[in-house]
């Protein structure tokens, strides 16, 4: 089975994949068949024919990038089980193979291919750039991977996409570890699974506060994530990389150099908070203060004690929540239902729209809270007269109607109806009544 | 809900049956004469290719540009339409 075919049985267009394929410049757009035959010949039935060596790589226009099998770089070429074969180790199930799919399935795998190349490329840029950022484990998996990759150059395509995106997620976590220990005891969950892989004392450090000032605001960590989870990913993003101690810097102006090496902005501002209210912490801030000199000094001491200095999260609790009760009286007034937030950030559920997002569809939402308008109007609404007390004056007015017509008019048969009507109970009263009217009239 | 066209949803209420292949929401009367020429010149066959095609996104809206040239809009509404079709039918 020879994979080579006659390009002059090819139409035009399939010459033209071929010839893209296998990187070769197009003749103008205006040539002929025989143009594009001509070129497949020269440079197609050449690397098919000829043995992969580096004079093939001089005599075409190829970019350098032949790494791969001859049958691999012309889709066009592949049987149908070939292809399928190859677009599975990409990772992509096809289905069947037909006259009218096979089209499209040898676009795809041109793209794969296309983008294998270059992600052949941007590995090497990668690896240049990561190494010398990352340390460790970082640049001892790129070059695994690389090492990998060089040994075996059929694989390295297939594996290239994959180890790039391993790759990728695996330097986002340690730059994730590098600069998320800010907002470690809100991230302190993703923390754990991930291992500090850097050397540098202050993340261990800081990791290991984070544990443990999760174990102690663990009853606070649910009020407070939600305000600060989004002041924590907001200060991640503005640029905290360049200057984790930036944030903590302003906000704690004295002892800048002693955070700096331990920023928690996120405590700080919930510190702030709390002292710059009042006196009542006053007393907590010079010992606070003095720790933090004393940090300096003792930076090379046990974990435990730069822990539990730079959380005070327990005592500043307690102070935070007996500064705010002020503050959260006069919301509890107005809307009973919310719950305490140390940082004074309140925020009412959004009522979820109907359907959206494929969220299922409640027929029965959570009551919001109502407006003293429509409180007013409910009341007015109920005040208004209502439906009983309007048929009982209804009946009344029937009654005194009747009464009054009776008495207006004294016919007989008006009389004789009213006493049928009221024969039953008034029976021997009302005929002698209607023998005397009878007689009185006559 | 969403912005499905009058065409997509009568496609969409019912089994399409022997409808020709401009009743798919996307196909006008241009990309239906040429699926035609094609020799998909009833909505189930264009229906056959994209079942063929394992319900791919990508595969079927590549197919459909490179047979009748469609534009990404009209790959996407044809897309839809038969997608939902297969969800409520097949």
């Amino acid at each position: 089975m020879s994979f080579v075919e006659d390009p002059a049985c090819l139409s035009k267009s399939r010459l033209e994949s071929d010839l893209v394929a296998h990187n070769v410049e197009l003749p103008p757009a205006g040539s002929n068949k025989e143009a594009y035959v001509a070129l497949h010949l020269r440079h197609v039935d050449q690397t098919n024919a000829a043995d992969f060596s580096s004079d093939d790589d001089q005599e075409h226009n190829v970019a350098g990038e032949d790494p791969e099998g001859e049958k691999e770089l012309d889709p066009s070429a592949l049987t149908d089980e070939d292809l399928k074969a190859l677009l599975f180790k990409y990772g992509v199930k096809a289905g069947p193979i037909l006259a009218s799919t096979r089209a499209v399935y040898e676009k795809k795998l041109r793209h794969l291919l296309q983008s294998a190349a270059e992600g052949e490329l941007n590995e090497a840029e990668n690896a240049v750039l990561y190494s010398d950022s990352d340390e460790e484990d970082v640049s001892e998996g790129n070059e695994d991977e690389e090492k990998e990759s060089e040994g075996d150059q059929e694989k390295k395509s297939e594996t290239l996409e994959p180890n790039q995106q391993q790759r990728k997620e695996k330097n986002a976590p340690p730059q994730k570890c590098d600069f998320s220990y800010p907002q470690c005891f809100v991230l302190s969950s993703r923390l754990r699974p991930c291992p500090p892989r850097n050397n540098e004392h202050s993340s261990k450090r800081n990791s290991k506060n984070a544990l443990k000032s999760s174990e102690r605001t663990r009853p606070h960590r649910s009020q407070i994530p939600a305000g600060i989870s989004k002041v924590s990913s907001i200060a991640q993003h503005s640029g905290l990389r360049s200057g984790v101690p930036s944030g903590s810097q302003s906000v704690v102006p004295s002892s800048s150099s002693s955070f700096s090496s331990q920023a928690f902005s996120i405590t700080q501002m919930v510190e702030k908070e709390s002292w710059s209210a009042p006196p009542a912490c006053s007393h907590s801030e010079p010992e606070h203060w003095s720790r933090s000199s004393r940090l300096d000094n003792d930076i090379e001491e046990g974990d435990i004690i730069m822990g539990q200095s730079v959380y005070y999260t327990p005592k500043d609790s307690t102070s935070v929540k007996e500064i705010k009760d002020p503050v959260k009286d006069i919301l509890k007034d107005l809307l009973p239902d919310t719950k305490t937030s140390p940082t004074g950030i309140y925020a009412t559920p959004r009522r979820p729209i109907k359907g959206a997002a494929q969220r299922p569809i409640q027929y029965a939402y959570p009551d919001t809270p109502v407006s003293p308008t429509i409180v007013e109007r409910q009341d007015v609404a109920r005040r208004l007269v209502p439906v009983y007390v309007q048929v009982l004056v209804f009946f009344a007015l029937v009654c005194i109607l009747l009464l009054i017509f009776v008495n207006v008019e004294n016919t007989n048969s008006v009389v004789a109806l009213l006493e049928n009507v009221n024969q039953g109970p008034d029976g021997e009263e009302g005929i002698p009544v209607l023998d005397e009217a009878a007689g009185g009239d006559l | 809900m969403s912005s499905t066209s009058q065409k997509h949803k009568e496609f969409v209420a019912e089994p399409m049956g022997e409808k020709p292949v401009m009743a798919l929401a996307g196909i006008g009367e241009v990309l239906g004469g040429k699926l035609e020429e094609k020799g998909f010149d009833k909505a189930y066959v264009v229906l056959g290719q994209f079942l063929v095609l394992k319900k791919d996104e990508e595969l079927f809206r590549d197919w459909l540009k490179d047979t009748c040239g469609a534009n990404a809009k009209q790959q996407r509404d044809c897309f839809g339409c038969l997608k939902e079709w297969c969800d409520a039918f097949l």
